[in-house]
């Protein structure tokens, strides 16, 4: 898999009107270094017996032995190359046994040989005889490299492209090149091929570009390359720049993309290299503000702090974050504080080989990982794992571990999520039965809802739980028992009986310790109470009615608040909804409390952080 | 005739690591199935139908043209103009398989030429059979098709001028509807033209299924419980029967008297096939974990499935979702199976908590939280070699054959090794 990322070759094929020639490619067969690549690689695939059969099976005869490009010969490769004018400006992929190529030729006009030509492209372009070359840089992949993978390559061979446009414009860089490309070789024609490439390498600054893009590609993924000393291309092929920080891993930009479209506020970012490391992703004109943010930089805070502290919106600071994330410079995370729970990710590379074990004693003198990382084998925060008898750097040195094995990809967090779900205890079983019953055979019930809700009064009347002091009232509460007593009978349910009169005997003591009070003040509340409970179903606001807390204004109303905001979906996290709602953990907590009855409350992973993991 | 018969059986069984037809058609049609699962490595390429099969010929005087097609003109006089290079290329690159993706199509060739100076103008009869496929989509399946309906061609072309005759190409036109048709949609084509008969299989390339190991437990996946035996390898079939969702490999091997490494390679195989998937070994004292269980509740059809698999008695009102999303939300770390059921009682709501695992672990709404011992000592003796920290638990139970008790009762005497839950 590691082995798809790596570019076979890079060629640079070159075409105008007096003929094609195949420029620069590299490397060039005899070169040590990726022999003993090769060789490693080709092991490996010696030791899984089922690549073998794959190769024989599937992919004909491998024209890339050990790893580089063979069997093609410089002309062939040429004819291919050389594309019909049709064919420039947009993706080029051609598949050839096991051998992918992928690139996009590139029409450039010529630098117009006039002083005014920069002056007044437009009208001078129109009046001289249009004349372009194509240029087409292609890189050779292995045929298994994913889609994915093919893309990103696209996209470098796409910017290349623009970028030697930029200079052929601004100082006929290109044709220069060219020329000198082309007198090397009929100087040479008596020399063997690899003599000539060489010498080209070392005359052309393209070449070298070429050459270096190539070595870069292989060992880091992530390249900054100058053409010409003038224009700086930066380019970062994710699958291969995030194996550095995790071995093994595959992650495509799709997936990036997905974690980075999920990106909010409250997040927080985590840096994986040093602040020296930075700057190589950006070219030198975009560093400005990535300095700004860098020196806000601070796992504890979120982005929205970030933002303000940096003085920038938290629009340029998320393209900012999406960036060094993209470029594996840093990770997302929730900010680090003491309730965080963390625990081992399911992709650890924990195993007694692993150099992360001497990495971490090393970076934290005598501590074990696996002594300090079991202590996260359950879900465990730093606030469990601190006392406030301990001294104060000791909590520290354990915020610093964390962070440490949050960047090693060794601790992934859990958030607590929430369900709204009536467990319905009281009716055990048949609950499901009468909820299934109910499909069938409420037209009846249907008919009572319905005229419910088009006479509102009649609703607040029969909606109504608790007596009133208003004589009216205990008709309805008598209407209420029977509409209950109907729908009990359409369902079958013989078990609801008990139920409701335990809710009227709850209600008798819940109007008794109102008794005291304003009529028209409980009367007001009870209005307000009976208005909340109508975001819910039928039967959700039956169970919801059994919570003492239901009686209470403020507690119902922060429930249907977030309830109507769709928090309780199992969608949105505890501190996320503590974020956009502006409440305090002990508030929300309280409150899921008190209506645990018809909520369930897990812990699972951030989905958007997780698709960064393996999860299995 | 009769080699490329056999050829037929080469290339069905593509992956056949156990020998034999380890696959029939049943399977074949079931990878198709799975596909949607399974297929997310693919990495934003989609499994794509074959949108047109053409045979492109170089004419003696008109060059490179498209002689045949189906269906009409959907490779445009331009398109084709643009990369005839690619279809009829230079003689180096002739019997190979040539993929070019550009101008939004994507087509896979596999050029030929024969060289003949008595039948042919120019000596040679250049031709390429190819299929197309949308820009986007994965074609390395139709590599093998395309190189041996090729031959095929070459074959009859040497034998009978069946492609350099102008009045054949109404046949040959006959031949690509058949198979444009049936490999989109069974995958299977038999094509019988004169005294050839044509087979043809698309065969899905996947990646290598991971090394099956002693503790698994392998899940025939329900749409194949029903498959006729006699349609797998011998083997396979032997094995077959004690494929349960509960019985592990060793025990398989030891109940179905057939050798463990055999046994590895056909589950790996069916495995490949997408017709198993390997789950952990369910013990009441497992810890899950909760992932994306919101999709639980969010699909109403994958709700109503599950209530069906997990009743206890299915003709008893089935369980509800409520109780069955309270049973998975509970799992988390440090809690065990054993401790969930005691708390919730499954039996008491109909509800099967072994195959309540079973249902959550194949759906991904649950993954399993495996317990590994690492040994922090300096010099490891004994079972203590085995605590790397890579093999789990149950791996160990299986291998060294002891209950696991004793080796909780070992680690925990031992102060040099660790665990770790992940």
């Amino acid at each position: 898999m590691e082995a798809n990322v790596n570019p076979l070759a890079v060629i640079l094929v070159y075409f105008d009107s007096k003929g094609d020639r195949l420029l620069y490619r590299y490397p060039y067969q005899t070169l040590g270094q990726t022999e003993v690549a090769s060789e490693e690689q080709r092991k490996s695939r010696k030791r899984n017996p089922f690549a073998v059969a794959h190769m024989d099976d599937l992919l004909q005869a491998p024209t890339q032995v050990q790893g580089q490009l063979q069997g093609f010969a410089d002309e062939v490769l040429l004819a291919l190359f050389a594309v019909k004018p049709q064919l420039c400006n947009q993706k080029f992929e051609l598949k050839l046994n096991d051998v992918r190529f992928v690139s996009h030729p590139t029409l450039i006009p010529y630098k117009e040989q006039r002083a005014g030509a920069v002056a007044n492209p437009s009208s001078t372009t129109a009046a001289a005889k249009k004349q372009e070359m194509l240029i087409n840089i292609v890189f050779a992949l292995h045929a298994q490299a994913s889609y994915s993978i093919v893309k990103c390559y696209h996209e470098l061979s796409k910017r290349l492209g623009l970028a030697l446009k930029f200079e052929e414009q601004r100082c006929g860089y290109l044709t220069e090149q060219m020329a000198q490309m082309a007198r090397t070789y009929d100087e040479q024609q008596q020399q063997p091929l690899e003599r000539t490439l060489e010498l080209i390498a070392e005359r052309c600054s393209l070449a070298q570009a070429l050459r270096s893009i190539f070595h870069d590609l292989c060992t880091t993924g992530l390249l900054s390359t100058s053409l010409n000393d003038n224009l700086t291309l930066c380019f970062c092929l994710p699958a291969k720049a995030h194996q550095l920080h995790k071995k093994g891993s595959t992650v495509d930009p799709e997936t990036i993309d997905r974690c980075l479209r999920a990106l909010k506020p409250y997040h927080g970012m985590l840096l994986l290299v040093d602040f020296a490391e930075l700057l190589d992703c950006v070219p030198p004109t975009g560093a400005r503000m990535l300095w700004q943010l860098v020196d806000s930089y601070n796992p504890l805070i979120s982005l929205q702090s970030m933002a303000s502290n940096a003085d920038l919106s938290i629009e340029h600071v998320y393209k900012l974050v999406s960036h060094l994330v993209y470029w594996a410079k840093a990770t997302i995370i929730y900010p680090l504080c003491e309730t965080n729970v963390y625990v081992i990710a399911p992709d650890a590379p924990l195993h007694t080989k692993s150099h992360l074990v001497e990495k971490f004693s090393a970076r934290f003198a005598g501590m074990s990982l696996f002594e300090v990382i079991s202590d996260f084998s359950l879900p465990t925060s730093i606030g469990h794992l601190t006392t406030p008898l301990q001294q104060p750097a000791r909590q520290g040195i354990l915020a610093q571990m964390v962070i440490w094995m949050l960047q090693h990809h060794l601790l992934m967090q859990l958030h607590t999520y929430v369900q709204f779900m009536p467990s319905e205890d009281e009716f055990g079983d048949s609950a499901s039965c009468s909820n299934q019953l109910r499909g069938a055979a409420s037209d009846d019930e249907d008919a009572d809802e319905d005229e419910r809700e088009h006479d509102p009064g009649g609703s607040m009347l029969s909606m109504s739980s608790q007596p009133l002091p208003v004589p009216t009232v205990s008709i309805g509460g008598h209407r209420r028992d029977v509409s209950e007593d109907q729908s009990s009978v359409a369902s079958d349910n013989i078990v609801v009986q008990p139920s409701s009169s335990h809710k009227s005997n709850f209600s008798i003591t819940a109007s008794m310790s109102t008794d005291n009070c304003d009529s028209l003040d409980s009367m007001e509340d009870e209005q307000k109470l009976k208005e909340l409970l109508h975001v819910f179903g039928e039967a959700d606001r039956a169970a919801i009615r059994r919570i003492p807390a239901s009686a209470n204004v403020d507690d119902l109303s922060l429930l249907v608040k977030l309830y109507q905001m769709g928090y309780f979906k199992s969608e949105h996290h505890l501190e996320e909804i503590m974020y956009f709602e502006n409440l305090r953990r002990s508030q929300l907590l309280q409150l899921l409390d008190k209506f645990r009855d018809v909520l369930i409350i897990y812990e699972t992973e951030d989905p958007a952080i997780a698709s960064m993991y393996n999860t299995k | 005739m009769h080699t490329h018969t056999n050829d037929t059986a080469a290339i069905s069984n593509g992956h056949g690591l156990v020998g034999g037809n380890s696959v029939g058609t049943s399977a074949g049609g079931s990878v198709g199935a799975g596909g949607g699962r399974g297929g997310v490595g693919a990495g934003g390429s989609t499994e794509g139908k074959i949108r047109c099969i053409f045979l492109s010929e170089f004419d003696a005087t008109a060059g490179c043209k498209i002689s045949c097609q189906v269906p009409d003109n959907y490779i445009s006089k331009d398109v084709f103009d643009a990369i005839n290079v690619y279809i009829i290329p230079k003689q180096h690159l002739q019997r190979c398989i040539l993929t070019v993706n550009a101008m939004d199509v994507k087509i896979v060739g596999y050029p030929v030429g024969i060289q003949d100076q008595q039948k042919y103008v120019r000596n040679a009869f250049l031709f390429n059979l190819c299929f197309v496929c949308d820009s986007r989509a994965r074609s390395v399946q139709y590599e093998p098709v395309v190189k041996k309906l090729s031959e095929y061609l070459i074959m009859m072309e040497e034998e009978s001028c069946f492609l350099s005759r102008e009045d054949d190409k109404r046949r040959l036109q006959n031949i690509f509807e058949t198979v444009l048709r049936d490999l989109n949609e069974r995958k299977v084509a038999t094509i019988v033209e004169g005294d050839n008969t044509i087979h043809l299989k698309i065969v899905m390339h996947k990646p290598d299924p991971p090394p099956v190991k002693d503790h698994m437990v392998p899940l025939l996946l329900a749409n194949l419980r029903d498959a006729p035996l006699d349609n797998w390898d011998l083997t396979t079939q032997q094995i077959l029967p004690y494929i349960n969702g509960i019985n592990h490999v060793a025990r398989i091997a030891a109940e179905a008297d057939v050798e463990t490494d055999l046994v590895k390679s056909c589950i790996q195989n069916l495995v490949y096939y997408g017709v198993v998937q390997l789950l952990p070994i369910l013990k009441y004292s497992n810890v899950y974990m909760t992932q994306n269980l919101k999709h639980l509740i969010q699909s109403s059809a994958l709700s109503g499935a599950c209530r069906k698999y997990v009743a206890l008695r299915p003709d008893k009102t089935l369980p509800s979702v409520q109780r069955i999303f309270q049973f998975y939300a509970s799992m988390t770390h440090g809690v065990t199976l054993r401790a969930i059921c005691q708390r919730l009682s499954p039996h008491q709501n109909n509800i099967d908590e072994r195959r309540m695992v079973i249902f959550g672990l194949q759906h991904r709404f649950i993954r399993c939280i495996h317990k590994y011992p690492v040994f922090t000592g300096s010099v490891p003796s004994g079972r203590q070699k085995m605590y790397t920290g890579l093999i789990s638990f149950d791996e160990i139970c299986c291998k060294t054959g002891l209950s696991p008790s004793t080796i909780e009762r070992d680690i925990e005497k031992d102060t040099n090794v660790t665990v770790i839950w992940k």
